[in-house]
């Protein structure tokens, strides 16, 4: 049997077993409304017991965003707004945050929808025409940049978001809005702008989503990976927005052998995969910046072999082939260029 | 007070925590963000289309993000069904596919494995309780046995997630492979019978060679993962993560037995099949804090590599024969390679960020983390009998054969110092960063940070059994063809020069920066940061590497159809004194008993030479970026985008420049209807030059001595360019919806070189008279036309049909293999993989979409 | 050739059949980018003269179930006229009325209308309860303040420059209240396909009796 089949069994038993989790932690959190006070810190008339269910934390502390551009506005309510939106919300009622806003404001009438995101739409309500009384995240919503992340930051604060302030997007003046969009369900997942997390990242970085097209590239085109296993758009501690500390550990997430530590390690590896390889696309084999064994040759000039220049008379169709330019070239024969774990491995020949 | 209900399972639920293994994380951790395939790079998203009556009832067209792109059209609200209080929708789209031409081709499948016929291109289903907000989804696409992905979610919106995948990714490498060996996809490769290992001749191979079909080699990833996260209070959340994944497959990688191209009929270079067996394990779990005041993130992140072998061995074909007359060459029959360890990583890491005052954040990350592998090692030689060379001619051991060694003193793990690796590397990071904002147009930015990674073991490679130091070279070749080049050290031939210890990489880097962002009136923000980092390797040619860079940003949005962002970066880097060969210690040289030779230890490498991470440069690095809304239905982006490096070094890499440019139309006339061009062109060019040497014992590593003379120089530049251009369309007519696209790709490499004269050459015949000349490498070239076309055509209020054809034309030139088409075998060299290949490749698909 | 080739080929055929047959014709008036109304008020003034018999001479009707179409816009007018002629609704007496109209002579006539003085409205109070609804919306219920659209003062001059609203949005100042009534209703049960239908006719199905009652009647006013 293959393992992919052991393994499809033991998840449907998991899952089985796990459908059970929500019944029980429904039970719990029942309870627990009944026996200890109530948690709605959001306003002062709070619903005890208007629903078995209770709000889900996550929206528990949701509440009217504040919107400097209108001082005095006041809230009106999802169904005012919507009186006027009504396809904005017929597409917004089939997304995420539609489903835990309604379910929050069912169990508890003081959670707004709408102006969670928007902010108290009394001036808007009397003056649509005018720009900045609600919080809009579109261009020419009047509303400053500054305004509509903070908002978003209110309920999405931490986590990838934690490093926001500071971070190169945050600078270049980007919106919260500039990549996602959760008014309607453009992508599969994320609440993106665009169709996938790749296109939105390829509306500002075309070049790096095209350089995926090259002869060696990893599966991003495929739909394989997007360009969010690797980076963090939102802020990270590294300057290239990476998820994990350096560049080697984003590497090892998908390519843990390289990982080691070997035996006999190969400084420009142990440094950092970027020194012979691109991670966007490459027009050399296996995402090298420049072909072999030039790539080689610009640390090594050992005696003997190494530092030789070549020429199309090295080629498999030359005068003189020679093993150092032909197919793989150096790695032939030092094939174990991450690192070796042999004995007789420290110049990777084994 | 008892402890209420929920807190009771919390033990269970952290114990759950630790042990779940990582499904798809999110932006902050993990990989497995996206899960979709070659077949809908969306996953589904694009397949209902866009609604047809828009945005909103107030205003026609779309929005802009506030850079300026135009949204995607929304698309028709999912047709529902009501099931109690569950509300369900979904689609199923089923159907087939069949592909013609060459469509074995190892590009044209490269990561999706179509294998024509049934295939579900998708199934999602979705359920949702708007009572509580608690949903359910199921999502599927099978391709085929290797290229189909499944994954499950429920929960309950913002209260706990739970999720599921199982994916199998495809990853095809050749399909012009022609591997001599039986055992392909195992750790032992034999030869065919009649072929003898170690006294085949190369005719003999190059005919083996021939007559072994052509195959493909690829690698197929296999993982499942679990995952789930949950918000135990508004403000505390949880997230644990499991995956399981794992490889199968066999690759083209490598084999030495010594040198071929000086010593013809001698040597072996060998490309064998290594087998790929192995999985990795994923966990990553966390409890993350988000107050009003403070926030704070606590995580675990492990990871756990097991290979299925520590080794594996390949038979070698040829013989072997001594360069001193009347000796004779020891009978090798066997290579080995260790496979990658199995390796274990543990990461901790806690994170506070607490808000100051002035509108302000304090975060200080900490992290400590350890890889550390102690895989059983393979003894130093694969061999029977005796390795090295009989000076007297026969293959007895003994004074009178000083470099002949028996086997059985080095194949057994007797012969190493420690039985398995031990070897460990700790990493910390220490990361602070605090922003000020004192007014509403200023932000104050600062950080520090300090990282290091401490090598905890060293190996010595000496043999107890002999008392003798080093290892056995190119699986005992290289001692087999020259004298005394076996690759040990013996006390009683101390002049033998040959790596004995490992390479401890310890290093650690401190960064500092400070910066300001200034928004000057309404429209223009301008920023600049300062930053330096001291890079303090341990163990390379230089102990301090600084960077100094300064940085200026700015974004204006003066005028009300244009965006504009603009960057430019300049760096410094230098260091202290560069020293050429601080590998001694590695080194025979440097124990005790060690002689040098009569000519003097030959120098290491050149003293010019700069290796270019630790090498002093400079870098202008430009990013230009505009947005332009010339009407309310087209957005027109360009971007260029520059970065030049010049380093300083007579001799490696001298610069490298890239610079790329991107135009891109889009227009959006009419939800369903869009259009959009691009254009990109990308150069980079990569200067070095190298120095080959006049005499290769000589001791003197500076030029113009004994060994290096400027009459060897030589310099070479790699130039790459790259024109992409494409069209995609989308229209309805009516009901039924089309799109098209082409895509075109043209990508051209050029290696030049030249040369202070024909000494500086792999081969001084190949060129005429003694001078300096040069020459170019022929093109390597890389070229594909894609088109496809697609209709979508609704039958029913339920059903549609989906018609498209995948057309591709690839061509490509890649100089590495040119002669492969004639012979994989020339002479003592093997190869297996034939090299990319161009391709006429057509997909041809029907689906039925069914709304469940 | 294979046997999914077969396949492909016979769906390919069926589908091509099936697309004519697939294909449905939207009959959405879709105002939201319609261009500018332009029209002779002259040549409409020489058409009108059979409208002045339910609408008055100078554009403003004496019977109160018959709006006043002085000082209206001319987008919406013309519109209005439109929708008319779409629907054929034999109950409507401006059915037949449409049925000799064209395009040239609704633009004409929706010009000459608009050139007209506005009706005064009857002395009001701005303490009417129509007032606070108008200007405030009803949030407990899910009205939107009226003054967003029909602006402030109900001339439908929006708040800042927006062009396809300031035209096509009805003025309501001075108009009668039972037919202000009458055309919430009509609104509520069958309104016309048109974009801005689709926003007015679930405002109009949440209003009740008495706040139609309320805000018609401070309308029909005038006050500010």
């Amino acid at each position: 049997m293959r393992s992919t089949d052991a393994i499809r069994r033991l998840l449907a038993l998991v899952l089985g077993c796990a459908t059970l989790v929500p019944a029980l932690a429904q039970q719990s959190r029942d309870e627990l409304a009944k026996s200890l006070p109530p948690t709605n810190l959001t306003s002062d008339d709070v619903q005890v017991g208007a629903s078995m269910i209770g709000v889900a934390p996550g929206f528990a502390n949701a509440k009217v965003a504040d919107n400097p551009g209108a001082p005095g506005a006041t809230a009106v309510g999802e169904r005012t707004c919507i009186a006027c939106h009504r396809l904005e919300s017929e597409h917004f009622t089939h997304t995420f945050h539609a489903l835990g806003l309604h379910a929050a404001s069912k169990a508890d009438a003081s959670i707004p929808v709408c102006e969670t995101c928007h902010g108290p739409g009394s001036a808007h309500a009397k003056d649509p025409g005018a720009k900045g009384l609600i919080i809009g995240y579109t261009k020419d919503s009047g509303t400053p940049i500054e305004t509509q992340t903070k908002t978003c930051l209110a309920c999405h604060a931490g986590g990838p978001r934690d490093r926001w302030l500071g971070s190169v997007h945050q600078r270049n003046g980007l919106s919260c809005t500039d990549c996602h969009n959760p008014m309607a369900k453009f992508s599969a997942e994320g609440l993106m702008a665009r169709a996938s997390i790749n296109d939105t990242c390829a509306q500002c970085h075309r070049d790096v989503r095209l350089q995926f097209n090259r002869r060696s590239h990893m599966p991003l085109p495929e739909g394989q990976m997007s360009c969010d296993d690797c980076h963090n758009p939102h802020g990270s501690v590294t300057n290239p927005l990476l998820k994990t500390n350096s560049v080697n550990e984003t590497c090892y997430q998908c390519h843990a052998e390289k990982r080691g530590p070997f035996l006999f390690e190969h400084a420009p590896v142990r440094e950092s995969c970027l020194n012979c390889h691109t991670p966007h696309g490459s027009n050399q084999q296996t995402l090298l910046v420049t072909p072999l064994p030039f790539l080689c040759q610009q640390c090594h000039s050992g005696l003997r072999h190494p530092n030789d220049l070549h020429t199309p008379g090295s080629l498999g169709n030359g005068a003189h082939p020679d093993e150092r330019a032909m197919g793989r070239a150096c790695v032939t024969c030092h094939a174990n260029i991450h690192g070796s774990n042999a004995p007789s491995g420290p110049k990777f020949h084994e | 007070m008892r402890t209420p209900r929920l807190l009771r399972p919390l033990p269970l639920a952290a114990a759950i925590a630790a042990v779940a293994a990582n499904a798809r994380a999110d932006s902050g951790v993990g990989v497995d963000t996206w899960r979709a395939n070659k077949l809908d790079p969306t996953a589904g998203a694009t397949v209902e289309g866009c609604d047809a009556r828009g945005t909103s009832w107030l205003e026609a067209g779309g929005h802009r993000t506030p850079t300026g792109n135009l949204y995607a059209c929304p698309p028709p609200s999912p047709a529902t069904a009501d099931h109690g209080a569950w509300t369900t929708s979904g689609i199923l789209s089923v159907g087939a596919v069949a592909t013609g031409g060459d469509d074995g081709n190892a590009l044209w499948n490269r990561y999706v494995d179509w294998d024509g016929g049934i295939v579900l291109a998708l199934l999602a289903f979705e359920a949702e309780r708007a009572a509580d907000g608690s949903y359910a989804s199921v999502r599927a696409s099978r391709i085929s046995d290797d290229d189909e992905y499944y994954q499950a979610v429920f929960g309950r919106a913002g209260s706990y997630k739970v999720q599921a995948f199982l994916r199998d990714m495809p990853n095809l490498v050749t399909n012009t492979a022609k591997p001599i060996w039986n055992g392909v996809g195992t750790n032992h490769l034999t030869l065919p019978a009649g072929y003898a290992a170690g006294a085949s001749t190369p005719d003999a191979i190059a005919g083996l060679s021939a007559a072994t079909p052509e195959r493909t080699l690829g690698v197929t990833r296999e993982k499942q993962g679990l995952g789930f996260s949950v918000y135990l209070t508004p403000q505390w959340t949880a997230y644990a993560n499991a995956t399981d994944e794992q490889r199968h497959g066999a690759r083209p990688f490598g084999g030495p037995f010594f040198f071929n191209f000086p010593f013809p009929d001698n040597g072996g270079v060998l490309e064998t099949v290594k087998p790929i067996d192995d999985s990795t394990v994923n966990l990553s779990g966390g409890f993350r804090y988000a107050g009003t005041t403070w926030r704070m993130e606590f995580g675990y992140s492990g990871s756990f590599y097991r290979d299925r072998y520590t080794r594996y061995t390949y038979e070698m074909p040829f013989a072997l024969a001594p360069l001193v007359p009347g000796a004779v060459s020891a009978p090798l029959t066997t290579g080995q390679f260790a496979t990658e360890p199995d390796n274990d990583w543990h990461n901790l890491k806690a994170a506070f960020t607490r808000k100051l005052p002035l509108n302000g954040e304090l975060s200080i990350t900490a992290s400590g983390g350890r890889m550390s592998q102690d895989d059983t090692l393979i003894p130093p030689v694969a061999c029977a009998g005796v390795f090295g060379i009989g000076l007297d001619g026969n293959l007895q051991t003994g004074p009178q054969n000083p470099y002949l060694y028996d086997c059985a003193n080095w194949n057994t793990p007797d012969a190493l110092s420690r039985r398995s690796a031990d070897m460990r590397i700790d990493t910390s990071l220490l990361d602070a960063r605090m922003v000020l904002q004192p007014g509403a147009d200023l932000t104050l930015r600062g950080g520090l940070r300090h990282e290091r990674e401490d090598y905890r073991n060293v190996y010595l490679a000496y043999n107890p059994l002999t008392g003798q130091y080093g290892y056995v070279s190119e699986n005992g070749s290289q001692g087999s063809v020259v004298p005394g080049e076996s690759g040990i050290w013996d006390p009683t031939d101390p002049s033998a020069i040959t790596r004995i210890r490992s390479l401890p990489l310890d290093m650690q880097t401190t960064e500092a920066n400070i910066g300001a962002d200034w928004k000057v009136g309404a429209r223009d923000t301008l920023g600049a940061t300062l930053a330096f980092s001291r890079y303090e390797p341990n163990h390379r040619e230089r102990g301090t590497v600084d960077d100094g860079s300064i940085k200026l940003s700015w974004t204006n949005r003066a005028l009300d159809w244009l965006t504009l962002r603009a960057n430019y970066t300049y760096l410094h880097q230098d260091g202290d004194r560069y020293d050429y060969d601080p590998y001694d210690f590695t080194y025979s040289i440097s124990l005790p008993g060690f002689v040098a030779p009569p000519n003097g230890v030959p120098a290491h490498t050149v003293d010019a030479l700069r290796k270019y991470d630790v090498a002093s440069r400079s870098e202008h690095k430009l990013d230009l970026m505009a947005t332009f809304m010339p009407r309310d239905d087209m957005t027109v982006s360009a971007s260029l985008r520059g970065d030049f490096n010049d380093y300083d070094a007579d001799l490696g890499r001298k610069g490298y420049d890239t610079l790329g440019a991107t135009v891109q139309w889009e227009w959006q006339p009419a939800p369903g209807s869009n259009a959009s061009v691009y254009y990109a062109y990308d150069r980079s060019k990569l200067r070095m030059a190298n120095i080959n040497e006049i005499n290769d014992g000589g001791s003197n590593p500076s030029i113009g001595g004994n060994t290096y003379v400027d009459i060897g120089r030589w310099w070479a530049d790699d130039t790459q360019r790259n024109h992409n251009a494409g069209v995609v369309l989308a229209h309805a007519f009516g009901r039924v919806r089309l799109d098209a696209s082409w895509n075109y790709l043209h990508a051209r490499g050029t290696t030049d070189y030249r040369f202070a004269s024909p000494l500086a050459l792999a081969w001084a015949d190949t060129v005429i008279g003694d001078g300096a000349g040069g020459g170019a490498f022929p093109a390597m070239t890389y070229r594909v036309n894609s088109f496809s076309v697609g209709l979508h055509i609704p039958l029913h209020e339920r059903v549609a049909l989906r018609v498209f054809d995948l057309y591709e034309r690839g061509r490509i030139s890649d100089w590495h293999y040119l002669g492969f088409a004639t012979t994989h075998a020339i002479d003592h060299r093997v190869y297996t993989d034939g090299g990319p290949q161009g391709y006429d490749a057509n997909l041809v698909g029907v689906l039925l979409d069914v709304r469940l | 050739m294979t046997a999914i080739e077969r396949v492909i080929r016979i769906l390919l055929g069926g589908a091509l059949l099936a697309a004519p047959l697939a294909h449905a014709s939207d009959d959405l008036i879709d105002l939201r980018d319609a261009p500018p109304v332009r029209g002779d008020a002259v040549a409409g003034k020489a058409k009108a003269a059979v409208c002045s018999a339910c609408h008055g001479p100078l554009g403003v009707a004496v019977v109160p179930t018959f709006p006043n179409l002085a000082g209206q816009k001319a987008d919406y007018l013309y519109w209005r006229l439109v929708t008319f002629k779409r629907a054929g609704d034999a109950d409507s007496p401006m059915t037949a009325q449409v049925a000799h109209l064209d395009d040239a002579a609704m633009r004409d006539l929706a010009a000459w209308f608009a050139s007209l003085e506005p009706a005064a409205g009857t002395n009001g109070a701005a303490g009417m309860p129509g007032a606070t609804i108008y200007r405030d919306g009803d949030p407990a219920r899910g009205v939107p303040p009226c003054q967003g659209c029909h602006g402030l003062d109900a001339r439908a001059r929006v708040g800042a420059d927006d062009a396809a609203r300031a035209r096509l949005y009805p003025v309501l100042r001075g108009q009668h209240a039972a037919y202000l009534a009458d055309r919430l209703e009509d609104l509520a049960t069958h309104p016309p396909h048109t974009s801005t239908a689709h926003v007015m006719a679930p405002i109009a199905r949440t209003l009740d009796a008495a706040s139609i009652e309320a805000i018609t009647h401070w309308l029909e006013a005038g006050a500010p």
